[in-house]
Formats: structure tokens, sequence, C-alpha cells
């Protein structure tokens, strides 16, 4: 379990990078990108157990039989979910100023970028951004706080 | 399209909430700034309804109807939003209530409560009921319900408590059926006639040949969807989560549960059946196995109206003999409600079933009148069952007695609450049942005014027996201990006051509900105004 995870996580983590990016014009987004980003933490705390991301990754002491609610990385999924939200409000609200409707949507295309040489950088990327991290705060929170139960 | 048009305002009331909303919760650690936040975010929404109804829909020179697309995609691709005189009249009466509740929850909630979800979760709840009332497309409509929804199970899930968590479990999986059914309805729809823009909608039903569509199974999708917005409503036969998610939920959310929630139940019922499938022609057809044919007609909506018929006649016998019968405030207030709802679906199943214009749109505008009354007398009852309880710590009514003695400005808010329910004039009450009456009564049906005169004879039972109750008699031990926070009797009274002013002052509310039911009966005006462009004429150059 714990082989699979280490070689899965950074292939999901990938995936759902690529998802996000391309959401504009093929399918992906920020939803599915976020959900898929929540898949690979599900992994992680399955294989490693639910205190692994705070001792191990993070470094920080962990006293065990505490209310899950209260662990510093649940309020920093919360948090997390509360920015998503502002983003992608107010990128939703950026358009009014340009006298233009809720949401409206523009792109610029970026020329001789290395590699690539050609990138389209779409607004929707905020919007996308504020819902990527909604869903992932969203889950996390819950599936850490239940998962604990 | 630029800002400060008619068509601006249409969204705004939904962006004011969506702000507050995240504002709140951005604000969550610190509960004096969150509930001002909150209040100011109220009154703006108060204001962008008002200035919807006015510009929109009843100043000299309003254009009747609004639109703005979303993101400024052209219809039926991106997202309509739809402001017309039915949409006013509903988000208007969602203010009334919506204020009056928030103030009421700044001064109930504890401190502890305060830096919880309450406030960002309220707002989300006025959003998704905004946004059902506002929208022109049937997805987006089941977006927000289901927006509404999630608001609605913490409240009725988490602040229910331990011993409410059964009943909060059958109210999510129910909603949850429901809207898997919404959802079944609509993709059946969409793949009946390719859209589901409703103006669209309504324009392919107009004319099926035009579009190579076969309406057939438009009546049975249009059944799906009836049962699922009957279920909002909480209509017999599926009212059975109305007395225990009422119970469970905080009072000052139950007054916006059954004054707004349920109200778009209704809303969708008229938006779907007389803007939508008006002008399907289809031959319905509905024969029950050794009765014979019991609904034949050429319109989707002669099914609607019979179906409607049956279930609004169970509502008000089961809500009016359910409430004569229970045994706390809440209880008695939820099992009304079941009742009332009942006496709005029959002028809607009037309506349905007329083919007389001006019939129809008397119907309309009664239920319409009627349901704005029970949005205020039952958000204004549901309100004073939370002072009682906040004040006296229970709301059941052998704990109860001689409240009017302790409170009498609660006292009269909760009468004058009954007594709009009874429909007693100079009351908001009295004109509902009116119109509901003449309604009938021109439809000249002898079973139905049989019906609704049977009901107001219960409504009179559980009215008087809940007042004698708990405001008459001897003073029990927990009314002497009690004592009523002035600011909530403030919130009260005005509310009174508003069920006394649109009682007197009738005739602005008559011309804007007229105007309302006009609106709603102008499929025309609806689809001119959203004008969605043809996919086939266009040649798809704008995919």
């Amino acid at each position: 379990m714990r082989t699979t995870a280490r070689a899965v996580v950074p292939i999901i983590f990938v995936v759902s990078a690529s998802l996000f990016v391309e959401g504009h014009n093929l399918p992906g987004g920020g939803f599915i990108a976020g959900v898929l980003t929540t898949t690979a933490f599900a992994v992680l705390y399955l294989a490693f157990g639910l205190d692994f991301l705070e001792r191990g990754v993070l470094g920080r002491d962990v006293e065990p039989g505490k209310e899950p609610s209260r662990d510093r990385i649940v309020t920093a999924y919360r948090r997390l979910f509360t920015i998503g939200l502002v983003i992608a409000v107010t990128s939703g609200l950026v358009p009014l100023l340009f006298d233009l409707p809720f949401l409206t949507q523009s792109y610029v295309e970026l020329e001789g970028v290395p590699i690539y040489d050609h990138v389209e950088l779409a607004s929707a990327l905020a919007f996308d951004l504020g819902v990527y991290c909604v869903v992932v705060g969203g889950l996390l929170t819950i599936l850490s706080v239940v998962g604990a139960e | 399209m630029p800002v400060g048009t008619p068509s601006d305002l249409v969204i705004a009331p939904m962006l004011i909430v969506l702000v507050t909303a995240v504002l709140t919760l951005v604000l969550g650690r610190r509960p004096r700034a969150r509930v001002g936040v909150s209040l100011v975010g109220g009154a703006g929404y108060v204001l962008a309804v008002t200035a919807i109804a006015w510009y929109v829909v009843l100043a000299p020179d309003a254009p009747g109807i609004a639109t703005y697309q979303v993101a400024d995609l052209p219809a039926p691709f991106g997202i309509t939003l739809v402001a017309d005189g039915l949409s006013a009249f509903m988000l208007t009466m969602v203010a009334a209530i919506g204020i009056t509740s928030l103030v009421f929850s700044a001064r109930t909630l504890p401190e502890l409560d305060r830096r919880s979800y309450y406030f960002p979760l309220f707002h989300f709840l006025l959003l998704g009921v905004t946004g059902a009332f506002l929208t022109g497309d049937l997805f987006n409509l089941f977006v927000w319900f289901e927006v509404m929804l999630m608001a609605s199970y913490i409240f009725v899930a988490y602040y229910g408590g331990a011993q409410h968590t059964r009943a909060a479990f059958w109210y999510v999986a129910l909603n949850l059926l429901a809207s898997a059914v919404f959802l079944l309805g609509v993709g059946g729809l969409y793949a009946t006639t390719g859209t589901l823009n409703m103006a669209d909608l309504a324009r392919r039903l107009a004319e099926p040949a035009a579009y190579g569509i076969d309406p057939g199974p438009v009546v049975g999708l249009l059944a799906l969807l009836l049962s699922v917005f009957a279920i909002k409503a909480g209509l017999v036969p599926f009212q059975f989560w109305i007395p225990t998610a009422y119970r469970s939920a905080p009072p000052q959310v139950t007054a916006v549960l059954a004054g707004a929630s349920k109200k778009v139940g209704i809303y969708a019922i008229l938006r779907l059946s007389f803007t939508i499938f008006a002008g399907a022609q289809v031959g319905v057809d509905l024969a029950v196995p050794g009765v014979g044919t019991v609904v034949a007609g050429t319109s989707p909506l002669a099914f609607v109206g019979a179906a409607l018929f049956v279930m609004a006649a169970a509502s008000i016998l089961v809500g009016g003999i359910g409430a004569v019968g229970r045994s706390s405030l809440e209880g008695i207030l939820a099992y009304s409600s079941i009742g009332q709802v009942g006496f709005i679906a029959v002028p809607v199943a009037i309506a349905a079933t007329t083919t007389a214009p001006e019939l129809r749109q008397l119907a309309i505008v009664a239920a319409l009148v009627y349901a704005l009354n029970h949005t205020l007398a039952k958000g204004l009852l549901f309100l004073s069952v939370g002072a009682v309880r906040s004040a006296t710590g229970t709301s059941q009514l052998a704990d109860l007695g001689g409240l009017a003695g302790r409170s009498p400005p609660l006292a009269i808010a909760f009468f004058v609450g009954s007594l709009a329910l009874v429909g007693i004039p100079p009351l908001s009450g009295f004109f509902g049942k009116l119109l509901v009456f003449d309604a009938a009564a021109r439809a000249g049906t002898m079973p139905v005014l049989v019906l609704l005169v049977g009901g107001s004879v219960l409504t009179i039972a559980y009215t008087t027996r809940t007042w004698n109750r708990s405001f008459w008699g001897t003073r029990t031990a927990a009314v002497s201990r009690a004592t009523v926070d002035p600011v909530k009797i403030g919130v009260l009274l005005a509310l009174t006051g508003t069920i006394l002013a649109v009682g007197i002052g009738f005739e602005p509310v008559y011309e804007f509900a007229d105007a309302a039911a006009a609106a709603a009966l102008d499929v025309e005006g609806y689809v001119e105004a959203v004008d969605p462009a043809d996919p086939d004429a266009a040649g798809g150059e704008q995919m």
C-alpha cells in the first residue's frame, strides 16, 4: 500500500495540475482537478494514517487522542476553503469594473514562452483556482474530520 | 451592457447576498463585525429587491421584464437571469421575511453561535432562493435548489441537536431523492426538446413541428418535475418531512424555510406550468382502470390542474386536522403550513384547469396574494414562537399559559398573525381568502368551495386552541419567569404592522400581484425579452 502510494500520489498531482490548466478549453477545470487532488490526499491518509501529514511532512508534534477538528491542518483546510471562495467571487466581480457582465472571461496569448512556445493565459483560470481551493479545502475538511471519528 | 440599467439590477440581489455570505465567512473570528456585515448585507438585499420591483415592474415607464446574460454568453447557451413581475413579487416576499429573520437572528444567537457558520449559511440560503426566482434556465434552477438545500440541511441537522438527527437524516434522504428525480426530469426534457433555456423551451414546445420535436413525453416529464416541486412546497402526499424539519431548525430559520423556501416550490410550479408548458399541445388522456377517463384535454395544464386539485385538497385536510392535535407550537405551525400551501395550490389548480384567460389570471393573483399572506403571517408566528421559546425555554402547550398578561406586545403579534391566517379583515389574510373563494366560485365547482370552507373552519379551530392554551389561562411557572427581548418585540411589531398595512392599503399590493400574474401568463413577452438565438438558424456560428 505504501509503496503504491509513493508511486501513485505524484502522478495524481501531475494529472490534476494538467486538468486544472487546460480546463477552460478541454475537459477539466478547477472542480475535477480539486477532486483529483483530494483523492491523492485520501491515498496518503489511507496508506500512512491521519497524522502523517502533520508529523511526517510538516514536522509538527501531534498529541494523540485530541479532537480532530482542532487540528492545525484542518484549520488550514478551512482557510483554503474560505480563500477559494473569495478568489472565485472576486474574479467574477472584476468584469463589472470594465462594464461587462458578471463572470465574463477573457484571455491573453503569450508568445515565445520556452518549451511551450505559445500559451493562452485565460482569466477563467482565476475562477478555476478559486473553485479548486474550495473543492480541496472543503473535501479535505470533511475527509479528515469524518475520517477521524 | 452598461452598468446602471435595469438589466444590471437583475443580478444585484444575488451578488449582494453572495458577497455578504463570503464576507461573513472571512470574518469568522470577529463576531460583532460579522453580525454588522450580515445586517448591512440584508439591508442591501432589501434595497436591491425594491429597486427591481420599482424599476422593472411598478414604475410608470417600467419595461416589465429585464434580462441579464451571465458572462455575456447569448441565450440559450449562457445562463440567463430574468426578472419579471412574478420574480419581483416573490423576491419582495423573501426580502421582507429575510431581513426580519436576520435582525431576529442577530438578537437570538448566543455568542458561541455567532462564531459558527450561522450567518454565512443564512446568506447562502437566501442566495439559493434568490437564484431560483431569477434564473431563466432549468438546469440552473436545479443548481439553486441545491444551494438552498445544502444550507437548509445544516440548519435542520446541526441546530436540531442529537434528538433530531433521525429527522434530519430523513430530510436529507428525501431531498436527495427529489434532486435525483429533478435531474431525471431535466435530462428528459433536454433529450426531448434539445434545450434547457426556459424561453427557448416555451418557444419550442409551442410549435414542436418547426423544431422537429415530439412533445409526447412532455406530460410525463412535467409530472416528474411537479412531484419534485410538490416535495419542496410540502404538498400532501409529500408533506411528511415538514413537521420534523420545522421542529429541528431554529425558529427564525423556520420562518425563512416556511416563508421563502416553500414558495420556491410554488414559484417553480407557476413558472413551469404557465410560462413554459402552457403553449404545448399534447393530448392528455389519463384513464384509471375501472373508473374510465379521469383527465382529458389538449394541454399538459389539464394534467397539472387535476394533480394539484387532489394534492391541495389532501393538504388542506391533513394540515388542518394534524394541526388541531399537536402539542407544541412548532408542531401546530408546521401542520398549519401544510394546510396553507393547500390553500395556495387550489387557485393554481383552478388556473391550470380553466381556459378562460380572465379567470386564469384572477386565480394566479389569488394564489400570489395568499402566498404573500402566508409568508408574512407564518413568518410572524414562527418568530413569535422563537421569542416565546427563548423567553420561557419551552414551546410545549402544556408548559405555557397566561403569556398574554406577561407580555402584551408579544400577544398582539401572535394574535394578529393568527387572525391573518384565519383571514379576518382588515388583515392581509382577508384578501387572500377572498380572492381564493372568488376564484373558486367563478370556476363554479361546489366541492372546492366546501373544501375551502372546511379548511377555514379547521384553521379557526387550531388557532383558537393555540391561543387559549398558551396566551390565556393561568400563568405557568415557565411564563412567570420569562422576559422578552425588546428588540425582538420591535421586530415582531414591525411585521405585524406590515400585515396590517398590506390589508389596509391593499390596492398597490393587488396591482403588483396582478402584474406578477400577467407576467406569469405572458409567454410571448418572456420569450421576446430573453430572445434565445436559434442554433439551427445561426448555423452553429455561436458555438
